[in-house]
């Protein structure tokens, strides 16, 4: 297990987390290892009763997928603690990035590879084959085994899931939702499995083709939308929410408490998301002919700090005028 | 979630009102099952030692269509005799090679296809495999386990023979 005792304080690199965040971080580390314990005999199972069907075969990927990002997440929370290093300057946060970034680009791979194989598969009108198995003395149908056994790993994840989204938005991190993302729609994959297995029980040998192209094309957008989520916070897009859905209000929040200082005229920020914490250069313009004192930028730079355990990397300039080079657009939320 | 349930719950009830309605689940895409019940089932068989012998001259060609039923021995013969007869159907015998035999069955020339073949056949292109219903032990002691070859996707019939063959084996 990662070593977190449930007691006394835990760091990501030199932040140190509220005790809403630490118990998240807890709850999700013990989420993240019963997922991995879950898809251990899930994936067991299907394999069992693999068989030739596609639409199995591509859910059974989709599974061992499953395991990357839990594993990352479970990496990524081990190495974020670190603290900064003379090599590491600004810490070890950017391996949830990492992290994301790999388990991302094997879902796209995965997921293309699938979608060619399986488009390939009904093209060539492969009729798939499933016989018989014994058990218990007598010969029954693979095909109900098959749908027994994507049935009953269904409903775990969603659950798996749901749990691990609201601690994905307390911990504020990427890989734990698209993990959650992931799970919550795992359900939809069982189905389109039983759909493809009962449709070859009636018959229908492309209804498993069929299941087996969705499966794939949701495992491919999966992917490409992780990997254009990773790709930009990489690339230090400026700091999102989440879910990405939209900026992370704290940029303003930052902005408008610099600004309303008596001493500033205006002020705008970049702010980062470094992979759970933000780094932040404020840049500030004092009023004309003052000069701040160094309490002043101390305490600032200190209220910043106090705004959210989000945030603990500020430096804060003082310039004569804005430079529209660092902070591009009209607005410090960048509604332009 | 629920919805989930819900999705599942009727996919279910439909397949459920499907068996029941009469038709087979799992069904043949080809009808095999249904054309060879009390009508011909078209059997490729390939010389093989003690499962496939086929008596009568040059044995080893491609012949069809005049094959006496006593002129082909050995195990797989003597399966396939028995399951044509639970099914109420005549054997119609075609010899060859594996290679012409697995493309004749490939293209819906033949329902089944006997010769000794084992599970590691690289014919699973071309055909479905049964279930292993028998072993045997080659002279440098790798262990073969028997299956025979059927169209693909024709599952119903698969079904019905696996059923047999694995009733054959528990009989032994």
């Amino acid at each position: 297990m990662t070593n977190v005792r449930s007691s006394g304080t835990v760091r990501f690199g030199h932040t140190e987390l509220p005790a809403e965040q630490r118990d998240a971080l807890h709850k999700a580390i013990k989420l993240e290892w019963v997922t991995l314990v879950f898809l251990a005999v899930s994936t067991t199972m299907v394999f069992l009763v693999l068989g030739n069907s596609q639409a199995m075969k591509a859910a059974w990927i989709e599974d061992l997928l499953s395991f990357l990002p839990p594993v990352s997440f479970l990496v990524a929370a081990r190495i974020n603690r670190k603290p900064p290093s003379v090599d590491h300057p600004y810490g070890y946060h950017r391996a949830t990035g990492v992290a994301h970034l790999v388990a991302a680009v094997a879902l796209t791979a995965m997921g293309a590879y699938l979608l060619l194989e399986s488009g390939l598969g009904l093209l060539a009108r492969e009729h798939p084959t499933i016989g018989g198995l014994d058990l218990f003395g007598n010969t029954v149908w693979l095909g109900w085994l098959m749908m027994g056994v994507m049935l009953l790993t269904a409903a775990p994840p969603v659950f798996l899931g749901r749990a691990k989204m609201k601690l994905a938005g307390k911990l504020h991190d990427k890989v734990l939702y698209a993990d959650a993302d992931m799970n919550k729609a795992d359900w939809m994959t069982a189905v389109a499995a039983v759909a493809g297995v009962a449709g070859i029980g009636l018959g229908l040998w492309w209804a498993d083709y069929a299941a087996a192209l969705i499966i794939a094309a949701s495992i491919l957008r999966d992917g490409v939308r992780n990997t254009r989520a990773a790709v930009s916070a990489l690339m230090d897009k400026r700091a999102m929410t989440y879910n990405d859905a939209g900026p992370h209000p704290l940029h303003g929040q930052v902005d408008g408490y610099l600004r309303g200082l008596d001493w500033v005229a205006d002020a705008r920020s970049r702010i980062r998301d470094e992979g759970h914490v933000f780094h932040a250069e404020c840049f500030v313009v004092p009023l004309s002919r003052t000069t701040p004192t160094f309490e002043q930028l101390q305490a600032a730079r200190e209220a910043c700090v106090a705004m959210d355990w989000k945030i603990h990397d500020v430096v804060i300039v003082p310039v004569a005028v804005l430079p529209s080079e660092f902070v591009p657009g009209n607005t410090s939320g960048g509604e332009r | 979630m629920r919805r989930g349930g819900y999705v599942a719950g009727i996919l279910l009830a439909a397949l459920l009102l499907l068996t029941g309605c009469g038709s087979t689940f799992p069904a043949d895409p080809q009808g095999t099952l249904d054309r060879a019940r009390g009508g011909t089932l078209r059997v490729g068989a390939s010389i093989n030692g003690e499962w496939v012998r086929i008596a009568g001259p040059a044995s080893g060609d491609v012949r069809s269509g005049d094959i006496p039923t006593s002129d082909v021995q050995g195990k797989d013969a003597e399966l396939v005799r028995d399951f044509a007869a639970q099914l109420g159907a005549e054997v119609e015998w075609v010899a060859g090679t594996e290679q012409v035999l697995a493309d004749e069955l490939k293209h819906g020339g033949l329902d089944l296809v006997i010769g000794g073949l084992d599970d590691k056949t690289p014919w699973v292109t071309h055909a479905g495999l049964t279930r292993p219903y028998a072993e045997s032990r080659d002279e440098r002691g790798n262990i073969h386990k028997h299956v025979m070859l059927v169209p693909l996707g024709e599952n119903a019939f698969l079904l019905e023979l696996d059923q047999f063959l694995m009733a054959a084996k528990e009989q032994k």
